[in-house]
């Protein structure tokens, strides 16, 4: 074949060595092999789904170390309470003694008091603005102290709500009773009256939600008066039901000692892995009230110790040792989820590696590779160029004097 | 018989013929680096012999100029290069598309992963206003990354409109060019004269041509017919049909040939064949994909917000606004909402439930209609871009090389060789300096034979 001008080849071999070099030397730069989707389309495809993973590990990171923290709030909390009963215990266990007076005897029921009031305050401890033990009701505290009665806003002797005042459709009206330790939730629907929700109270007292005597009716005010009809037994009332406005505690209602549940039982769980979801909040009533009776059993040793009865005594010292059983056993799941994530902790630690491991070899550059690549492309491009310089300018002219 | 005469007259045909050589290769040299020229031999052959009683050779005659082609090699490197301008076309616009889908801090892929870390965030704290102002902060970043993404391509779109435009004035610049060739050539034929020169004209426009579109050439005897791939003509002897761009509302550029008739989706090959491809083939796909990764994700968050409740115990919203149809959902999604208490986090009403943010989370690994998981889907409409851009680069390195090897082997045929043309001086140099010693020689018997007789002489 004729070979006319080697020109074109060099040319072409030139850019081939010099587009080598080029890439080689961009590996070495960035460190990646694939520095563009063509580099390796597959590859790329490839990142982006383990990206995705290696965002979700770095979340579930992240919300282990959240909830870590909530939780050791909540444990710290607990533990509180456990010390709290166990003064109370002592301090019950004392009152019991016969040669203990009166006098003394009212000095200690003021401790336990005391204890309540701080088993209370735990009871209602937040963590970034949301209460810890309410259920999902995190934004009022979930332990409010109880009344005998509470009226509706609404209402009035001269325009008095009565049994056939509609209530409006969807509304909420709740009744948490401090002795039961249980919720009443109304929800009305349409055409129901106050007379519906007065029935609902009634079967309420029937089902041992309520309080025996606890009742809805109008008062001489004309207002809506839910209460109980024990001195010793105390309610806490909520409602968004325009046609009753808010529900507050008539004055000089209170109960002394006792406090309401108003949270709910539900149970928030967070995703801290693939197929891992821990619970994060412990609810309140199964904490402090029905299931533990931690309240209830702290008012009854105070009464106890003010009636002065030792026999009354030591049965509230024992209900107060059964409520602390009771706590230590609420308290083991959360001690469960504790170990639960710090074992998650060092795990996603271990993910965290897997995947950035297998994004480098996705798409990173084998530096050892990428420089003796480097090397040998730039020896290449050397050696074109100077074959180049030499072979080019020579043609027969030169050789015919 | 033999004569001086003759004989001078061989001489002087001698002379011509070396003189022609000459200035063929003096031409040739000339023209050593002229893109498309083809070198040129004089066509020399015997003379008739002279009949008589005694047969003797006549010399020389010089027949003419040949340009020394290769119709078939010109044919190939025209469709090669026409595959070549394709694949350069394509590969030019993807290679301007293909950061818009690489990995960046908000590109699309990154800020659905943003999305689905703050909901999972607001789970540990459902009640916190900053963690529901993140997850609509992460909203509207990956609605932003998918108007942005369609943006980019349908700016692509109308930026091919303008390409094709001046693909088809210069298609039309040319035909007329080739066509103006076409009774020059045909006459200079038909008398047997070499028409090399304007060959080599027409020949480099029809390559011109051939990196504009695919053209399929016919040779009669009035010169090249050209007609587009399809049979749409563009050259016939002297006429060309100019081709004509309009816009039929469709937002793109329409060719149209001479006689009106849209002939846009039959064009291929070449700078226009491949930029309309990549407009209305390789891009509208790649929108459709992204529009329906759009609308189908952006339901199905709509429809896990719908299963919640949002902070004041109402119904969940939609999260995002995005169209009934398909089309144009990446270009139009949008937030829906703007107030953190509207996230649906809860399932039962209250403020401090989370129990609606496995629902939104499921989304991420949640099966669309179109059959994959939304990052599966991304990850493939990345993979799509980058195998496009890698096939264009692959073609059109492949084209290069062919061309290469292609245009070596025109070389080797219609090229000029320097060091052959330097030979070849030398060698009618020396045919020239023979004739020129043979006339001189044949002057010096002339003088002898004419004092021949004379008293001198005797």
């Amino acid at each position: 074949m004729r070979v006319t001008n080697m020109v074109p080849d060099m040319q072409y071999a030139m850019q081939q060595s010099q587009q080598a070099l080029s890439t080689a030397e961009e590996q070495v730069a960035t460190g990646l092999r694939v520095n563009q989707l063509s580099d390796d389309p597959a590859a790329s495809a490839n990142l982006v789904a383990s990206l995705a993973q290696s965002a979700n590990v770095d979340q579930y990171t992240s919300n282990v170390s959240s909830l870590q923290s909530q939780m050791q709030m909540a444990d710290s909390s607990i533990s509180s309470i456990v010390t709290s009963l166990n003064s109370a215990i002592t301090a019950g266990t004392e009152g019991a003694n016969g040669s203990v007076t009166s006098a003394q005897r009212q000095g200690i029921a003021t401790q336990v008091q005391g204890f309540l009031s701080s088993v209370v305050a735990d009871g209602n401890a937040t963590f970034s603005g949301s209460y810890l033990f309410g259920g999902t009701e995190a934004v009022t505290p979930p332990f409010v102290a109880a009344s005998t009665t509470y009226t509706s806003a609404k209402g009035s002797a001269a325009s008095p709500l009565s049994s056939t005042t509609a209530l409006t459709a969807g509304s909420v009206t709740t009744i948490s009773d401090a002795t039961t330790g249980e919720t009443m939730t109304f929800k009305a629907k349409a055409g129901n009256t106050i007379a519906t929700l007065q029935a609902a109270v009634a079967s309420a007292v029937s089902a041992g939600t309520l309080s025996a005597g606890t009742s809805a009716t109008v008062n001489a005010s004309g207002h809506l008066a839910i209460a109980t009809n024990k001195s010793a037994d105390g309610i806490v009332v909520s409602s968004n039901d325009a046609a009753l406005g808010s529900m507050t505690a008539a004055p000089n209602t209170g109960v002394a000692n006792a406090y309401a549940y108003v949270g709910n039982s539900s149970v928030n769980t967070t995703q801290v892995g693939d197929s891992l979801s821990v619970a994060t909040n412990l609810p309140g009533n199964l904490l402090l009230g029905t299931g533990s009776n931690v309240i209830g059993s702290l008012g009854s040793l105070i009464s106890a110790l003010q009636s002065g009865t030792t026999t009354d005594i030591g049965n509230a010292v024992s209900a107060v040792s059964a409520a602390l059983t009771s706590v230590r056993q609420q308290r083991m799941p959360l001690d469960n989820t504790i170990g639960e994530l710090n074992n998650q902790e060092s795990y996603l630690g271990q993910e965290t590696v897997t995947l950035t491991s297998q994004q480098t070899s996705l798409v990173g550059a084998n530096t050892a590779q990428t420089a003796t690549a480097l090397s040998q492309d730039e020896m290449q491009n050397n050696a074109v160029m100077a074959a180049a310089a030499k072979v080019m300018p020579q043609t027969l002219l030169d050789y015919l004097k | 018989m033999a004569s001086l005469s003759s004989s001078l007259n061989m001489a002087v045909h001698s002379l011509g013929a070396a003189t022609a050589s000459l200035q063929v290769t003096n031409n040739n040299i000339a023209n050593a680096n002229t893109p498309g020229y083809t070198r040129e031999i004089a066509v020399v052959q015997e003379a008739t012999p002279n009949e008589g009683s005694v047969s003797s050779g006549n010399g020389v005659d010089l027949l003419g100029f040949q340009s020394v082609r290769n119709e078939l090699l010109q044919r190939q490197i025209e469709q090669e290069t026409t595959a070549q301008s394709g694949a350069n076309a394509q590969l030019s616009t993807m290679q301007e598309i293909q950061p818009t889908f690489a990995v960046t801090t908000n590109d699309i892929g990154t800020d659905m992963s943003a999305l689905f870390s703050s909901i999972s965030s607001l789970s540990t704290n459902p009640s916190s206003t900053s963690s529901r102002q993140a997850v609509l902060t992460a909203g509207q970043n990956l609605a932003t990354a998918f108007n942005s993404a369609s943006n980019t391509l349908t700016s692509q779109q109308t930026g091919l409109n303008t390409q094709v435009t001046q693909d088809v004035s210069q298609i039309n610049q040319l035909t007329k060019q080739i066509a103006a060739l076409n009774p020059q050539i045909a006459e200079l034929n038909s008398t047997g004269k070499d028409a090399g020169t304007l060959q080599d004209q027409q020949d480099q426009l029809v390559l011109s041509l051939s990196k504009l579109t695919n053209v399929s050439i016919t040779q009669t005897n009035e010169g090249v017919t050209l007609t587009t791939g399809n049979g749409t003509p563009l050259v016939a002897a002297s006429q060309s049909f100019a081709l004509q761009t309009t816009n039929l509302g469709d937002g793109k550029t329409h060719v149209l040939d001479s006689s009106g008739t849209d002939i846009t989706a039959s064009l291929t090959g070449g700078d226009l064949g491949g930029t309309i491809q990549t407009r209305d083939t390789t891009i509208p796909g790649l929108l459709t994909q992204l529009d329906t990764l759009a609308n189908q994700f952006g339901k199905a968050i709509n429809a896990a917000q719908a299963t919640g409740y949002d902070a004041n115990g109402n119904a969940g919203q939609n999260f995002f606004t995005v169209p009934t149809t398909v089309g144009g959902s990446a270009a139009s999604i949008s937030m829906a909402i703007s107030d953190p208490a509207l996230v649906a986090a809860s399932s039962d009403g209250t403020s401090g439930s989370n129990g609606n943010l496995v629902n939104l989370s499921a989304v991420q690994t949640k099966t669309l209609p179109s059959g994959q998981t939304p990052s599966n889907a991304y990850a493939s409409l990345v993979y799509r871009v980058g195998s496009l851009t890698a096939n264009a680069s692959a073609e059109s390195s492949a084209t290069t090389a062919s061309l290469l090897q292609l245009n070596n082997q025109m070389s080797s045929v219609s090229g000029v060789s320097i060091d052959e043309e330097s030979a070849n001086l030398i060698t009618y140099q020396q045919a020239y300096e023979a004739a020129a010693r043979v006339v001189s020689t044949i002057q010096s018997l002339f003088s002898t034979t004419m004092s021949m007789g004379t008293a001198s002489a005797a």
